[in-house]
């Protein structure tokens, strides 16, 4: 008897959580759909305007411009960013996360800026300087999100107290896929070997002095933004189908676990009707 | 030989096609490109940006940004663009007079810029759909 007892309640207890987490799954796409438009719609304005900086990076002189300015490799310390989502029940998209950032940190010295409050933990662990930490909001990031972040940048690359920055996120490849990525961001990568353009006659207009910084400081501030978009997409779609997982996992117990009742139910009314006849038969003989 | 020009915004592609000629804004004033134009790099300041090909034209209204020509190959690459036919005249007056209201309640000084920039953008729409219609009547007649 107490064995059904005890069964029911897990049941109900599967059925329970299988609702949370459907419900999680709901929201969950409902953010995806807005989220994966956004990237979708800005990748190809921020590859444009990257690809445009790196042709004007090569055709001028690198002292021209301090983003464009390749540092000595051997003395490196660098800016790392590090953008993760603020709640958990995401898969395997933290741990991963993580995985990255420790096999990173440990290759040349670092200093961190944590976005989100998932990676604040291991970065507390590791012995690398922690500069500022920031909230990475559980709706879509606004442009006014990257102020902080752009603040911080210009203060620590301007001021040369790194060599470099770079941004630790996940890329939104597509629903079931999403990489953990290191992008440069400063110094802005030239490929000085790509040199077929360079003889080609260009005109700049006013003059290249006052475009450069424009363009340079435009190109920060959206790639920043792209990668804060990318991460959120990121984290929806794979909470998104770690929910998907949970929901059809809690079915299949439920679906057990009723089996299993029922199987009990029945033995006990065998085994009571068996009682009852054998003792007619007992009374008759 | 025609020009293929692309428009991108940070929120869409906004117009992607060829064209004969190209009537940009820039900070230096208003420029007109042709086929076999030299290359070049230039800031663009709001204000419209026609796109000419054959007996049609397209009126694109922009906001500060950057244009390349290479090749016969135009990039345009704006803070915020969008196409005339686009344009909601109602909602572009509604948020004109939203911005105006909220400027003459004295704000702090960030958001004073946004709201200013918001009003710019109404202005700016509201010039380019305008100028559209009429071109479009005088056609008619």
């Amino acid at each position: 008897m107490a064995n059904t007892v005890l069964l029911k309640r897990r049941i109900k207890t599967s059925r329970n959580v299988s609702k949370t987490t459907r419900a999680m799954q709901m929201i969950a796409a409902s953010k995806l759909k807005r989220a994966q438009e956004a990237v979708l719609a800005s990748r190809p304005y921020v590859e444009k305007l990257g690809s445009l900086c790196k042709e004007v990076g090569e055709k001028t002189d690198v002292l021209s411009h301090p983003y464009l300015l390749q540092k000595d490799t051997k003395q490196r310390s660098e800016l790392l960013f590090i953008l993760a989502p603020d709640k958990g029940l995401c898969g395997g998209l933290v741990s991963n996360l993580v995985k990255t950032y420790l096999e990173f940190s440990k290759a040349s010295y670092v200093k961190i800026v944590t976005v989100g409050k998932k990676i604040e933990p291991a970065a507390a662990r590791s012995q690398n300087e922690l500069v500022a930490s920031f909230p990475f909001g559980t709706s879509l990031p606004t442009f006014e999100a990257t102020e902080g972040i752009i603040t911080i940048i210009k203060d620590y690359y301007i001021n040369q107290k790194v060599e470099s920055v770079k941004i630790l996120y996940h890329k939104f490849l597509g629903l079931f896929s999403q990489v953990t990525t290191v992008l440069t961001l400063l110094p802005i990568n030239l490929e000085k070997e790509n040199t077929k353009h360079v003889s080609e006659y260009q005109l700049f207009e006013p003059t290249l002095q006052e475009i450069l910084p424009y363009l340079l400081e435009r190109y920060v501030e959206m790639a920043v933004y792209q990668c804060l978009l990318e991460n959120f997409a990121s984290e929806q779609a794979a909470r998104m189908i770690a929910m998907q997982n949970a929901t059809d996992n809690a079915r299949d117990i439920i679906f057990e676990l009723t089996l299993e009742y029922n199987k009990m139910r029945q033995e006990k009314i065998t085994n009571e009707i068996l009682d009852i006849s054998s003792e007619g038969v007992n009374q008759y003989a | 030989m025609m020009l293929n020009i692309e428009v991108l915004s940070p929120e869409n592609v906004v117009y992607r096609g060829e064209a004969d000629e190209v009537i940009a804004p820039t900070s230096n004033g208003q420029i007109a490109i042709f086929p076999h134009h030299v290359s070049l790099l230039t800031k663009i300041s709001e204000g419209e940006l026609i796109v000419k090909s054959g007996k049609q034209t397209q009126y694109i209204a922009v906001m500060d940004g950057f244009l390349q020509v290479r090749k016969d190959f135009i990039t345009v690459l704006a803070d915020y663009a969008i196409q005339s036919e686009d344009i909601q005249m109602h909602k572009a007056e509604e948020a004109k007079k939203r911005a105006e209201k909220l400027l003459e309640e004295r704000v702090g000084q960030k958001d004073f810029a946004i709201i200013e920039a918001d009003l710019r953008r109404s202005l700016l729409e509201l010039k380019v759909a305008q100028k559209r219609r009429r071109v479009a009547s005088i056609q008619h007649k």
